[in-house]
């Protein structure tokens, strides 16, 4: 019954985390290679969990502390009901692919910071740290537990992005502290006050709860006050994490001032985890049936998010730091994921809608990660040894960095939303779960995002490739000047991939380790496009767990 | 006539040739020979391949590929059928002349970055195959972003703040076109019928809320009009003529334009059904809105001065008379439509040809300049007659049976004054492109008479003013490597393109930019054997233009209106 | 309920109110940054006190409430207080004083580099670099 492999995946990091420091005292500079081996075991275990769950269909559950403690018949008032006693961690079809967004990311990162990144062991340290409870938040099945979780992916964060030689970063960090431990003690608020009603904390029960199953209960909670104030409290503080307009004002700095190699990291995994709390909470704690009677509160979450859509794209296309704009850019595409989240629960949804809504958020939602990770790793590898940090620094870089470019493009163009790329597929399962619920305004937001992250892409790409006003350095016999200039599309990539590197750049050029993560991304988010609909198989158990408001996803 | 589905790989390999051209023709950048060679071969491959799926479209067989399912419930299916077909066909067939034309011009000018400029023309012809080829919505999505993906780095090709700023303006209208309403309508056709399949949504759309269908229908219409240039969205197409002329030729006259053109003739053939439009009664509205702009763009074609720019705005003009015929429904002008198509792609394509090879060879970019120029280049003149009378609707050049089809199918349709406007529109046809060949053969530099129409002010008053649309040509920044331009046209590597692009910026402030028009003794004579250009230009423009006269003559022995009437039985039956 | 028996009864909730608000204020509006980590205490803090009050149980609906920990068969009390929040405020208290650790670590660099603590100084100090 209890299953080790979710509990290994949390505890192994974060116990490994120790032995960077430890082996530090005898060595120096070994934290990449424990780092390394711990985190691909991550990967293989994710592997193992993932065919479990997709391929077995299995719901996998570990409950700590041993077998005294699970699921027990409990008696209360001559009504006899299932209450879980102790914590759950649980794998299920939704928590499945995100897990393995998070191992293979984790893994694939250290390929750049081998040489970009820090390099101290302490660094690694952190980063075991940090990739621990970044798998704490989707497998656990406990609202306390997901705080404690979500607290720890912040209190790693804070001190990575502060590991920065530059002083700026010790003030990000702390804006972002601040910020980011008030979002969470909001959560923790929400929590507290579905805690006072129900009695537990344990998700799935709590869901039960609220939905009046347990004999012991008259009905249904969803018109108290004090549970629809429990969902205002938890939005907001899920929010903060995910970066969502108003609340994102810690992300632009954090990103931007971090170490390159921590950006990529925490762009790709860290509000990602955020959102998907946000979406676990909403579709499996509050279900459906609680927005069918606060109607008014989930449409309040749609307006954030369309706002935070809007207000992000304008505020990335007047940012002058290349990776600024790319965080204001994660403020709109996070907004679009909320978007997607909200839709779901949304009672004008119908089923078909809900279908869209669920896809469209799972998928942008790894699409994101794979295309801003990729992103800030090609933002990263272009400053090395050009030092152009400024989007009018670009001008011309094309020529000098022909492969990062190409993979700039790709990657652009999937943000933007060009099929057949995996930005495409989420965008299009999010705009038509909109077109099917007939949420007019939520249409027009979805669609016009795509012209608004236009707004600062082609403006990247256009410095980068044709304009050759301020091309600083003459670099001789560069032969290579046109090469990956198609722009995008399923070709670019490969054609990159097919061209081996024949010409010594200007400057120092990046390692080969930085430069393979950015043609990695670029080939995946391509590559993930065409698996779309596998992808939309895998979650056909969470569809028809949102459309019938169960709390858990049973295969 | 029901046709039969077979599957075969044929549609995707048509699509993927020129898609693996890209990659040899960046590998073998060093070598422009062998890599002009790989443009070469893999625009006759992919003719070959889509020719010898023609008996097949023609028998009613349909060549179909898929990948799966691409998302729920979608497909990504290529299907070759005859609408499909007549498009590929055109594209494919064009190419392959101007791979020859375009090797010739980008040596003549030593331009730079050719690589660049082979590879994405490469990509750009890839994705109009699959825009011709693409069996539902969706696909033909996919593919129609990434033509506009492809073609910008062409439009913007000059790195010139002209040329970036048409660049971003190009991309910002068709992302807005496709990203934005292409999109939103798939959305809604999926929404409302469960499939975007060609030919499957009309029973749907049908059964649902007219609101939304007719919501659908402006969606896509406006979506794909964005690309066919209709007005109000047409003005990144004049904008983009700063892109070197065999862009402009098959992309901005054929490929891209078209599939604006072709994805408005899948939406009222297929998507809906000529019933559904004429019930729904968009179709009026449609041809309504294509009739203001094929009229307009013919008055404003007629003030500009810059041949690049005044072919473009003919270029808006054809395209809507295409949608018009579209929007008239009836098989006769539906017909004619189609056939305007290729029709107007051979003539259009000669024209833009001639601009390029001029440019090339006087660097003369405008209509005043070019008085006599008949004398200086003969065949290409005389090349450019044949298709403007083509594109005026004289008889024996191929715009005459496609327009006669229009005017017909306008009249048996009930809608006479559509009729009236393509006649008007013909005057006008005649009125700017007379001119030009008038000045060309019968008068001289120096006795030219003065041009009112493009050097006076709007509205009359001929005399002391400032032209107002045309700028004076010293402002023009000529896009070719200056005094480098016809001195080698072959062998040119690109790191002496791009040595010539610096030597450019710096000759601009040597010696101002380049003049156009004849030297200070005239036009120079050159003979009727070709001594006027290079045979890489002369030899496409000869035999597209050759085709166009083919297409006038004996239309039903060339392949496209076989095509068309296989099309317009299956859309009507 | 009155205001009074408000105060009387549930001055544990009332109290919580005032320091969250209190606390959410300190976060904002001061600009030294020691104090901003004290808000943060602060906050946090009325968060654990609404959670030790919450475990404070009497009856539901005339039966005795009991702890999910307690064997069927023992004896029910009334009150009692619930062991369950006050371990979750434990954690929260260990997590809280992680944060604070990290972030007066924190404020120790910003000192060492700027040599302000307060916040609009140090944007003036920065807009000059």
């Amino acid at each position: 019954m209890s299953e080790p492999i979710p509990a290994v995946l949390i505890v192994l990091p974060i116990v490994a985390a120790t032995v960077p420091l430890a082996a530090g005292l005898v060595r120096d500079r070994v934290g990449w290679a424990i780092a390394t081996l711990v985190l691909t075991a991550e990967a293989a275990l994710a592997t193992v969990l993932a065919y479990r769950i997709y391929v077995d269909g299995e719901r996998v559950v570990h409950v700590l502390g041993g077998s005294e403690f699970g699921r027990q018949e409990v008696e209360f008032g001559g009504v006899t009901s299932e209450f879980i006693v102790g914590i759950e961690l649980v794998g299920d079809a939704l928590s499945g692919l995100v897990v393995l967004l998070i191992a293979f990311v984790s893994l694939g990162v250290l390929a750049f910071t081998r040489q970009g990144g820090p390099r101290s062991n302490a660094f690694y340290s952190g980063y075991l740290l940090l990739a621990g409870g970044l798998m704490g938040v989707p497998l656990t099945g406990d609202l306390f537990n997901m705080f404690v979780f979500l607290e720890i992916v912040g209190l790693t964060t804070y001190a990575l992005v502060a590991s920065s030689d530059r002083p700026e970063a010790a003030v990000a960090a702390l804006k972002y502290l601040v910020i980011g431990t008030t979002g969470a003690s909001l959560y923790l608020i929400g929590v507290g006050y579905l805690f006072v009603r129900t009695g537990t904390l344990n998700m799935v029960d709590v869901s039960r709860s609220l939905a009046g199953e347990p004999g012991w209960i008259a009905g249904s909670m969803y018109g108290d006050p004090l549970v629809a104030a429990g969902f205002g409290f938890v939005v907001v503080g899920l929010a903060t994490k995910a970066a969502i307009y108003p609340l994102h004002t810690w992300q632009p700095d954090a990103y931007a001032e971090a170490p390159d190699g921590v950006t990529v990291y925490i762009s790709a995994l860290v509000s990602t985890v955020g959102a998907y709390a946000l979406a676990r909470v909403t579709w499996f704690v509050f279900t459906p049936e609680f927005f069918v009677v606060n109607t008014l509160v989930i449409e309040a979450v749609l307006v954030l998010a369309g706002g935070s859509v809007l207000a992000g794209s304008v505020l990335a296309a007047s940012q002058r730091r290349v990776k600024r704009m790319f965080a204001y850019s994660s403020v709109a595409q996070f907004g679009l994921i909320v978007l997607a989240i909200g839709v779901a629960v949304h009672p004008a949804a119908s089923e078909q809608a809900t279908r869209f809504a669920v896809y469209g958020t799972v998928i942008h939602l790894l699409g994101h990660a794979v295309i801003k990770g990729g992103l800030f790793a090609t933002v990263g590898s272009i400053a090395e040894g050009t030092d152009a940090r400024m989007v009018r620094e670009y001008a011309g870089l094309a020529r000098q960095r022909p492969f990062l470019s190409g993979a700039f493009a790709v990657l652009g163009f999937a943000l933007v939303g060009v099929p057949p790329t995996i930005g495409f597929v989420g965008k299009w399962y999010i705009g038509l779960s909109a077109v099917e619920s007939r949420l007019w305004p939520v249409v027009a937001v979805v669609v016009i995002s795509t012209v608004l992250s236009l707004l600062y892409m082609a403006r990247l790409l256009e410095n980068l490739y044709f304009d050759t006003s301020t091309v600083t350095t003459d670099a001789p016999g560069s032969q290579s000047t046109d090469v990956a200039a198609d722009g995008g599309g399923a070709n670019g990539a490969e054609v990159d991939a097919d061209m081996t590197p024949r010409k010594a750049a200007v400057g120092t050029r990046p390692p080969y380790g930085m430069i393979g993560l950015a043609l990695v991304a670029a080939i995946a988010v391509v590559g993930l496009g065409f698996v779309g609909a596998d992808l939309t198989t895998a979650l056909d158990p969470v569809v028809e767990a949102v459309i019938e408001s169960s709390p858990e996803v049973t295969p | 006539m029901t046709a039969t589905v077979v599957s075969d790989p044929r549609p995707i390999a048509a699509v993927l040739v020129s898609a693996l051209a890209i990659v040899l023709i960046i590998a073998s950048h060093r070598r422009p020979n062998v890599r002009e060679g790989w443009s070469v071969l893999a625009a006759v491959t992919k003719f070959g391949i889509i020719a010898s799926m023609l008996p097949g479209a023609l028998d009613g067989t349909e060549y179909r590929w898929s990948f799966g399912e691409f998302v729920f419930n979608i497909e990504f299916a290529l299907r070759a059928d005859p609408l499909g077909m007549l498009f590929a066909t055109l594209a494919s067939l064009l190419w392959v002349f101007t791979a020859f034309y375009a090797a010739g011009y980008m040596r003549g000018l030593g331009e730079h970055s050719q690589t660049r400029f082979f590879a994405a023309f490469a990509a750009s012809l890839s994705t109009a195959v699959g825009i011709a080829f693409a069996e539902n919505l969706v696909t033909l999505f996919l593919f129609y972003e990434l033509l506009s993906v492809a073609t910008y780095p062409l439009v913007a090709h000059d790195e010139t703040r002209e040329a970036r700023a048409a660049g971003r303006k190009y991309l910002a209208y068709t992302f807005f076109g496709g990203g934005v309403l292409v999109l939103a309508g798939t959305a809604l056709v999926f929404v409302l019928t469960d499939t975007t399949t060609f030919g499957e949504t009309a029973a749907g759309l049908a059964a649902a809320d007219p609101t939304l269908a007719r919501a659908a229908f402006a969606l896509l219409g406006a979506g794909f009009g964005v690309k066919a240039a209709i007005m109000p969205t047409h003005s990144w197409l004049p904008d983009a003529m700063v892109a070197p002329t065999p862009v402009s030729g098959l992309l901005h006259a054929v490929a891209v334009v078209k599939s604006g053109v072709f994805g408005i003739a899948r939406l009222v053939l297929e998507v809906f059904g000529p019933d559904l439009v004429s019930d729904l009664g968009v179709g009026v509205i449609l041809a309504a809105v294509a009739a203001f702009t094929l009229t307009v763009a013919s008055v404003i074609a007629l003030r500009q001065d810059r041949l690049k720019r005044r072919l473009a705005y003919s270029t808006v003009s054809q395209l809507s008379y295409i949608v018009l015929g579209l929007g008239v429904l009836g098989p006769t002008a539906t017909t004619g439509a189609l056939l305007h198509i290729p029709a107007h792609a051979f003539m259009k394509l000669t024209l833009f040809f001639c601009a390029g090879i001029i440019h090339v060879e006087t660097h003369t970019d405008y209509i005043s300049e070019m008085d006599g120029i008949g004398k200086r280049m003969p065949l290409t003149m005389a090349a450019f007659a044949v298709a403007s009378a083509g594109m005026a609707g004289i008889p024996l050049v191929a715009g005459f049976v496609s327009k006669w089809f229009l005017l017909t199918g306008s009249v048996e349709a009930g809608q006479s004054v559509f009729a009236v406007v393509l006649l008007v529109s013909g005057v006008l046809n005649i009125a700017y492109f007379w001119p030009i060949v008038y000045g060309a053969f019968f008068e001289t530099h120096d006795t030219a008479d003065s041009k009112p129409l493009v050097e006076g002010r709007l509205g009359g008053d001929t005399g002391a003013t400032m032209p107002s649309e045309a700028e004076p040509p010293t402002s023009v920044p000529t896009p070719d490597g200056g005094a480098a331009g016809t001195e080698s046209e072959t062998g040119r590597t690109d790191s002496e393109g791009s040595r010539d692009r610096d030597g450019k910026i710096h000759d601009t402030h040597e010696e101002g930019s380049h003049h156009g028009g004849p030297g200070p003794g005239g036009w120079e004579s050159a003979g009727w054997r070709g001594e006027e250009g290079t045979w890489l230009m002369l030899g496409p423009i000869l035999a597209i233009v050759a085709g166009s006269i083919v297409l006038g003559v004996v239309p039903y022995e060339a392949v496209f209106l076989e095509l068309i009437q296989v099309v317009v039985e299956g859309a009507t039956a | 309920m009155t205001m009074i028996d408000l105060l009387a009864t549930r001055y544990a909730y009332v109290l919580f109110a005032v320091l969250l608000v209190l606390g959410l204020y300190m976060i904002v509006a001061s600009p030294n940054l020691v104090k901003k980590v004290i808000g943060l205490n602060i906050f946090q803090t009325a968060i654990f006190l609404f959670f030790v009050t919450t475990a404070y149980v009497t009856d539901v609906d005339g039966e005795s409430a009991q702890a999910p920990v307690i064997p069927k068969d023992a004896q029910m009390y009334d009150p009692y207080a619930s062991p369950l929040p006050q371990v979750i405020v434990l954690t929260a208290i260990v997590v809280g004083i992680a944060l604070t650790a990290v972030a007066l670590a924190l404020i120790v660099r910003i000192y060492s580099e700027y040599g302000t603590l307060d916040e609009d100084t140090l944007r003036e100090v920065r807009s000059n670099e």
